[in-house]
């Protein structure tokens, strides 16, 4: 090796001082621009309200570290655009810290204690490590480039549906020219630092601490291979070097002092709201404080910091639209143009220097960046869009605050409001009787349990559809004679149990919830338990995720893993085997909420059952169109549902026989849907309950009442 | 300026329910409370008023009746109502309409509104009485049903559309301050949200008794109304059947029919 010190790279050889005064003059000036407009976004995110986000940061920091190392939010459901990111990223991060080290040798070690250690091997690896990095870099943009230009992805063409042609933030194209702007630019950078460093070699040629260490930069040398070859003497490369260093410098300069003011700036937005990230987002909606005047988000400043954080994290990628029940039926709702519509508005409002007049701040309304009440409504708050979002933005909650407000000025949908004030009147919205809560059980050949009265093993909250809706009642009481016939001590609320609230507080009506909520903790409290079990998912989540917020803290299972376990611990025989060809469609509120994948699978096993899964499945289960309070909303004429389009998928499947559900609401929807989308013969729908007491064989003593558990309509027959 | 609005707490049946001992009324387990639906039309006309207003006006709601009442007139303090009043002494109980009339007639002079709304009728009851009887005790001019109201506040008339029978509108002017019986349909009336009930607790219910008003137990109850309920019951079903067959079939059997109720 020659003198190790000597191996390293030249930085302004043959520059006259005033050049590189000048350069430096332009590295500050950029480095001013860079932070002004961090300040300006600081400004912004602190006129948002306080949240509590706060907490254990050391481990949401490991936590965003690892995602982003691993780019695991990212490569899902698009893997190749996950992995020419990963490389990009790669390649930025690694580039980064190479111009750092230098920075941290050439402009701070060196002139204040005069140590080097940029040369020699560390300078040979360092040389062939962001060699490789440039590399990688410039074939993750050119992926990303081909993918915008040929793939026609729907999601990439920004198209609104919440606008019309002609409405004045219905045009996109400013996106698509900075998404190209900014592609141009990186990859431009990228592609001048290989010819510069290839100049380099080629002027340096005659100098053996350059030329016989070119190897070490591998993509460099080839192309100064290449210069060489087409006649590039060394004096012309030197010539083009400095033209191209300023070129080259300039630009880099200048994507640094862009980044807070483009869509460069997600690279700190993004891990921002990745590291803020709540866990339970969507699943735990936050409460309104009782001091609060208006419930809800009216104006932009209503937001807290992090809802702001999270609107500037959004790189436009559309995974939350593709995931969208509402968008795949038309819908006026693309998540990603909520977000879109309020960071275009936080950005018009938030980022001057004094804030507007409140009139001017709502986010409510008709108007550039305001949000419609058509779309906010649209939403099934079935999660999609909050579980497949690679940068943790939180949608859901933020449609449901928005909603809040809707609500509280009465904005809804007449048949929503009646049943919001059916729901206050009756504790159910069938408006029935509390009375009739437990009428179905009117129908068993057996007793239950009153919980209220005595002690049980498991309390069985029932919620409204299982106890109402005369075809979920059959279900209902299929459960019950599986829990009786495996001899489980468990008993019901009765007349005690009020709607779980779940959906009612998705829709908006937080007093409401609250209401519902504190008056089932109070009756639960009463009663004495070691465990909860639903068949309900919406209650499930509800009582599971909601309820520890207002003093209620339970144990809460979801009928599928307690069959599971009975059917395991041989407390529940399986009289016969069913050879059904089945397929399983998992509920937003057990699966996405709360991952409970598992268990009705396992069942659909051992029960004998061949599952063949749709292509939207577990996590990226397809919502019916019930949640979030849809089910009272009339959908729109001559529109396809979520449940239909749902039929469809499922129809593929060759030789199908059962649509299995775990969930009240899906056997509504899907019964229903099978008819209108005109599979009704092909396939039937069937809750795994059904099932699971097909293969039972009973010995309660018959009774007359227990045909009118065959009957669809038992309380008709009573 | 001032509106009145008389707003009553109505009951509906819940399912399988029982009458009273005395037969006169259901048992009250059985029933649930609401406000009555006319009331939340009359408040919403009063709140449009009185939100389209440039003056000050103050909406105030009046019920008589027992401490749940004040659950329903929460609701209308949450809606926008600025004070509630209730008026209660248990010998107002078996009260007909006219004298909950002759109660509301004293509120209203006492507070010298410049104009009553009250419902055209009440869904439990629907004596359709009440708000008339209120205007006679008064001594003030009435509209019965309605439909429209044109009226700016401190005018000394207003312009009412009536709904009559076959779809007909008759459009009235009458003098102010008058009682108005409002019909369902003639506005949107708002939500009263959850938050706002709850918000609205803050708010007092003035609760007034008899003297409050210059009236005494002798004006009120069973003893001073002119009507007093008797039984109340659910009539027996009637029964209808089809008769099949040929001509002779069916005389023959109507025959035996019109012979067995004979013998019956």
């Amino acid at each position: 090796m020659n003198n190790p010190k000597e191996v390293t790279r030249i930085l302004f050889e043959n520059f006259h001082p005033q050049a590189i005064h000048l350069f430096y003059a332009f590295g500050y000036a950029a480095i001013a621009v860079f932070i002004y407009g961090c300040y300006v976004q600081i400004r912004k995110y602190r006129r948002g309200k306080p949240d509590g986000s706060w907490g254990e940061l050391l481990h949401r920091f490991i936590d965003m570290v690892k995602t982003m190392v691993t780019h695991r939010t990212l490569v899902r459901r698009d893997k190749s655009a996950g992995r020419a990111h990963g490389l990009i990223f790669l390649g930025f991060v690694l580039l980064f810290i190479g111009t750092s080290i230098i920075t941290l040798e050439y402009d701070i070690i060196e002139p204040l204690i005069g140590v080097r250690f940029w040369y020699g091997n560390f300078y040979l690896w360092f040389s062939l490590v962001l060699d490789l990095a440039g590399l990688g870099l410039i074939g993750g943009l050119i992926y990303m480039m081909y993918r915008r230009k040929w793939l026609h992805l729907p999601k990439l063409d920004y198209k609104r549906v919440d606008r019309q042609l002609g409405d004045a933030d219905f045009d996109r194209s400013e996106y698509r020219l900075e998404d190209w702007a900014f592609l141009w630019s990186f990859i431009l950078i990228g592609v001048t630092g290989f010819i510069l460093e290839a100049t380099r070699l080629v002027w340096l040629s005659g100098r053996p601490s350059v030329w016989d260490y070119r190897m070490w930069s591998p993509v460099g040398a080839l192309i100064a291979n290449i210069m060489q070859t087409i006649g590039v003497t060394p004096e012309g490369a030197g010539a083009l070097r400095s033209g191209l260093w300023w070129f080259h410098g300039l630009l880099s300069l200048t994507f640094i002092a862009f980044i807070p003011y483009t869509k460069i700036k997600h690279i700190f937005t993004a891990a921002a709201s990745l590291m803020f990230k709540d866990p339970l987002a969507g699943r735990r909606l936050p409460r309104v404080p009782d001091e609060q005047k208006v419930a809800g988000y009216k104006t932009i400043t209503d937001l807290t910091w992090k809802n702001l954080l999270h609107l500037d994290a959004c790189t436009k990628c559309g995974r939350c639209q593709e995931a969208c029940p509402a968008n795949a039926v038309g819908a006026p709702l693309s998540p990603r143009d909520v977000i879109l519509s309020l960071r275009e508005f936080a950005n018009h409002t938030l980022n001057a220097k004094e804030l507007p007049k409140e009139a001017e701040l709502d986010i409510h309304g008709k108007d550039i960046g305001q949000v419609f009440m058509e779309t906010l409504w649209s939403c099934r708050t079935c999660l999609a869009c909050v579980e497949i979002c690679p940068v943790a933005i939180e949608h859901v909650p933020l449609i449901v605050q928005m909603r809040r407000n809707l609500v509280e000025a009465g904005e809804m949908d007449p048949l929503l409001e009646k049943t919001l004030q059916t729901i206050h009147k009756t504790g159910n919205s069938f408006g029935e009787s509390k009375r009739k809560r437990a009428s179905w059980v009117k129908a068993l050949p057996f007793e239950i349990k009153d919980a209220r009265i005595e002690a049980v093993d498991y309390l069985w909250f029932v919620g409204d559809y299982a106890s109402f809706d005369p075809r979920n009642q059959k279900v209902t009481q299929g459960f019950a004679r599986i829990m009786q016939k495996a001899g489980v001590d468990f008993g019901l609320l009765f007349e005690g149990e009020l709607n779980a609230g779940n959906d009612i507080r998705r829709v908006g009506e937080e007093g409401l919830y609250e209401y519902l909520a504190t008056a089932n903790i109070q009756s639960l409290d009463d009663c004495e338990f070691k465990s909860i079990v639903t068949t309900d998912p919406h209650s499930y989540n509800t009582i599971r995720n909601e309820y520890p917020d207002f003093g209620g803290t339970y144990e809460i299972q979801h009928y599928s893993t307690v069959v599971k376990k009975l059917i395991e611990d041989g407390r529940l025989q399986l009289a016969k085997k069913l050879n059904y060809k089945v397929t399983f469609h998992d509920p937003c509120h057990l699966g996405r909420f709360n991952k409970g994948y598992d268990a009705p699978r396992d069942i659909l096993k051992m029960l004998g059952c061949e599952l063949i899964e749709m292509g939207r499945t577990k996590d990226n289960s397809f919502c019916c169109g019930a949640g979030g309070g849809r089910i009272w909303i009339p959908d729109p004429v001559g529109t396809e549902k979520p449940s239909q389009n749902r039929m469809k998928e499922a129809a593929i499947i060759e030789g199908l026989e059962v649509f299995v559900v775990s969930c009240p609401k899906d056997l509504t929807m899907f019964e229903d849907a099978l008819k209108t989308s005109g599979y009704e013969g092909k396939f039937i729908v069937r809750e795994l309950i059904e099932l699971i007491d097909e293969c039972m064989e009973y010995d309660f003593p018959e009774k007359e009442v227990f045909a009118d558990v065959l009957s669809l309509e038992p309380h008709l027959a009573s | 300026m001032k509106i009145l609005v008389a707003v009553k707490q109505v009951a509906s049946l819940d399912e399988d329910f029982e009458m009273r001992v005395d037969k006169k009324d259901v048992e009250e387990d059985f029933l649930l409370y609401d406000l009555n639906e006319w009331d939340d039309f009359s408040l919403e006309e009063a709140m449009k008023i009185k939100e389209s207003s440039d003056t000050e006006i103050e909406v105030v709601v009046v019920s008589v009746g027992p401490v749940r009442v004040d659950e329903s007139l929460r609701k209308c303090l949450a809606k926008g109502a600025d004070r509630a009043i209730r008026v209660w002494d248990e010998t107002i109980e078996g009260s007909d309409s006219i004298v909950i009339g002759r109660i509301l007639a004293a509120v209203a002079k006492k507070e010298v509104p410049d104009m009553v709304f009250a419902g055209v009728q009440s869904s439990d009851q629907a004596y359709s009485s009440t708000g008339i009887s209120t205007a006679a005790y008064l001594d003030w001019p009435h509209a019965a049903v309605v439909a429209d109201l044109q009226y700016k506040p401190g005018s000394s008339s207003a312009v009412i559309r009536r709904e009559l029978e076959g779809g007909m509108l008759q459009e009235v002017e009458i003098n102010c301050p008058a009682v108005l019986t409002i019909q369902l349909g003639i506005n949107k009336p708002r939500y009263a949200s959850l938050r706002g009930i709850k918000q609205a607790a803050a708010k007092p219910i003035e609760e007034i008794s008899l003297a409050d008003i210059g009236l005494s137990p002798a004006d009120v109850g069973a003893g001073s109304s002119m009507s007093r309920v008797r039984r109340m019951y659910i009539p027996a079903k009637s029964r209808a059947q089809m008769i099949e067959g040929t001509i002779v079939e069916q005389v023959a059997k109507l025959i035996q029919i019109i012979n067995e109720f004979k013998g019956a």
